[in-house]
């Protein structure tokens, strides 16, 4: 071969080179294509890399020592324990929200008399407090429990003395307490054909749940109740395939739920929450409709989960997609009115309340509680879910340069109506 | 081995320009070069549990499933058509206006080139080109290192030769 042909083919290898290096496609296809695998998922895998993202998160926080938070396995279910982590990690952006009231109802309600539904299950914060894994758990594929949800590091519910300083807001005495009857696999089906979707594949070692369904463009999977850490039945909605992105999250979200027919018909305030996730480059956003109740002077008081933060359906966004919807499961609600306990039982109680989580801090903090917002809590009882009144206490202090938050929940019924 | 495996979004994010680079290189348009690579990440997500590095590194096991993608594409788009067009040298159906604003190729009249070489030319161009050794494009093809290296060098004289054809 000639110095002239080397010469030639060099030349032609560096096109080759450069040709390769810059052939690429258009904007958009990798992230698009990215969803797309994304979305082919089942949602427990989805959540299960969200759960961990999250928890390799909270292990990158400096916060109270490892055996503070060392019990941190609230198994979760559904993405709302992760909507709270989200909010306290302190990862997201600014939240937005605005109002908005629809008929208090899940389906049809009905009215009972005062007390009628007899002593009631105590309503209670649970951190740290892991799901068993026997049963009415969500698995993976391969039969193991979901990823833990750990307690978010500004948090803490261990021993501290405590004192009150704050304002006690006036009273709406007495308050409904709301009860659903845990629904049969045939309302599950309902809620599935409604929403145009049917039998689908059978999930393995599944008890936690009462169907799995699929449509065209979506699965859905449908959970029991369980009862501690407490959550209502679930749906769990994922989009399959990729749609345009969206614009406004919020004008999205509303829109996506509204196309499913699954935009919530109770009172909710809406919040908009940016969040990360360890390990992953993709924008994450989260659309929550917080549950509100109707309190007897028109007001409203947000529904509160494990760890004392607000919660109700949402939509989770990656890329300006919708990624899954979880939210509960319409259901019938009875009401029936209890008597309160007055300000100053609340404070009393408050003050007496054991630590509702295991994380120790030496010596023990000093907090002086100064909000109080009375909330709705759900208690899970055999077949019957309650959500009832409470009042929910907080107030800071600061430990190794970070500012803690320390939470009581004091169950607002009176005590002689509670199962002691 | 499993504490070896890169990510598979690592993975992704790594190889998927290569990938496609590697599939626009041997099909006519980006819709397809599109449809082809999202298969083989649909098809790679599904194996990844399953991948070992002890045998094969992940650039050469992702080109593997590309090649077979791109193989399952021309049995099912109708190769004796192609190769037809490939024979008599006809113009093929172009990208839409608005696929070709959007990709990035600076040397689409030389990717041209390559793809009509003869399978086996072409490949092992488009497979070096995309990063992999001699010794990864040898596997790939079910040769030796050896013979990888030849095939690859009479693949770059015969698109030589086919650039002067066209040139002239």
């Amino acid at each position: 071969m000639s110095e002239e042909e080397d010469i030639d083919l060099l030349a032609l290898q560096r096109q080759l080179d450069d040709a390769f290096e810059t052939t690429r496609p258009r904007r958009g296809f990798e992230d698009e294509l990215w969803l797309r695998i994304q979305t082919r998922r089942p949602f427990w895998q989805r959540l299960q890399d969200l759960l961990a993202g999250v928890v390799e998160t909270l292990r990158e926080v400096p916060a109270v020592p490892a055996a503070a938070v060392a019990t941190v396995l609230i198994l979760a279910i559904g993405l709302g324990i992760l909507a709270r982590s989200g909010v306290h990690l302190g990862v997201g952006g600014a939240s937005n929200t605005t109002s908005a009231t629809a008929p208090l109802s899940f389906g049809s309600n009905r009215a009972m008399a005062p007390n009628s539904f007899g002593r009631l299950p105590s309503v209670a914060l649970y951190p740290g407090v892991p799901a068993p894994h026997a049963a009415g758990t969500p698995f993976a594929e391969d039969g193991s429990a979901l990823a833990a949800s750990p307690i978010p590091s500004n948090l803490y519910f261990g021993p501290a003395t405590l004192s009150w300083i704050g304002q006690f807001p006036a009273l709406s005495a007495p308050a409904l307490v709301y009860r659903y009857q845990e629904p049969p696999t045939v309302l599950a089906d309902q809620f599935a054909t409604s929403l145009g979707a049917g039998p689908g594949k059978p999930i393995p070692l599944t008890p936690g749940y009462l169907g799995s369904y699929v449509a065209q463009d979506f699965g859905l999977s449908i959970t029991k109740s369980w009862p501690a850490p407490p959550r209502e039945p679930r749906f769990f909605l994922t989009p399959v395939g990729v749609g345009p992105s969206a614009g406004d999250p919020q004008t999205a979200a509303t829109a996506f739920l509204a196309t499913h027919s699954l935009l919530p018909t109770a009172p909710y305030t809406v919040a908009v929450v940016p969040f990360t996730v360890q390990g992953q480059s993709a924008n994450y956003v989260r659309v929550q409709y917080l549950r509100e109740f109707q309190l007897p002077d028109t007001s409203t008081a947000f529904l509160v989960g494990p760890l004392g933060d607000r919660y109700g359906t949402e939509v989770v966004f990656v890329e300006g997609r919708p990624y899954i919807a979880d939210g509960p499961l319409p259901v019938n609600l009875d009401s029936a009115s209890y008597p309160l306990i007055t300000a100053s039982q609340a404070i009393q109680h408050a003050l007496a309340s054991s630590p509702s989580g295991s994380q120790d801090i030496n010596p023990k903090p000093v907090v002086k509680l100064d909000r109080v917002e009375l909330v709705y809590a759900l208690a899970v009882s055999g077949a019957q879910g309650f959500y009832e009144p409470a009042y929910l206490f907080s107030g800071t202090f600061q430990y190794q340069g970070q500012t803690m938050e320390k939470r009581v929940l004091v169950p607002a019924i009176d005590p002689s109506q509670l199962n002691s | 081995v499993l504490a070896d495996r890169p990510t598979f979004e690592d993975l992704y994010r790594d190889y998927m320009g290569r990938i496609y680079a590697y599939v626009r290189a041997q099909v006519q348009t980006s819709a397809d070069a599109e449809d082809i690579t999202a298969q083989v990440f649909m098809n790679a997500y599904k194996a990844y549990a399953r991948f070992e590095t002890r045998n094969i590194t992940p650039a050469a096991w992702l080109f593997r499933i590309a090649r077979n993608a791109t193989t399952d594409h021309f049995r099912a788009h109708g190769r004796r058509e192609r190769l037809r067009r490939t024979i008599e040298r006809q113009p093929v159906a172009t990208d839409d206006p608005a696929g070709m604003a959007e990709e990035r190729i600076q040397y689409r009249a030389l990717l041209e080139h390559v793809a009509v070489l003869p399978e086996r030319q072409r490949e092992a161009i488009s497979l070096r080109h995309s990063g992999l050794s001699f010794e990864e494009v040898g596997v790939l093809m079910s040769c030796s290192e050896d013979a990888a290296k030849m095939l690859y060098h009479r693949a770059l004289k015969a698109l030589r030769e086919s650039v002067r054809e066209g040139e002239a």
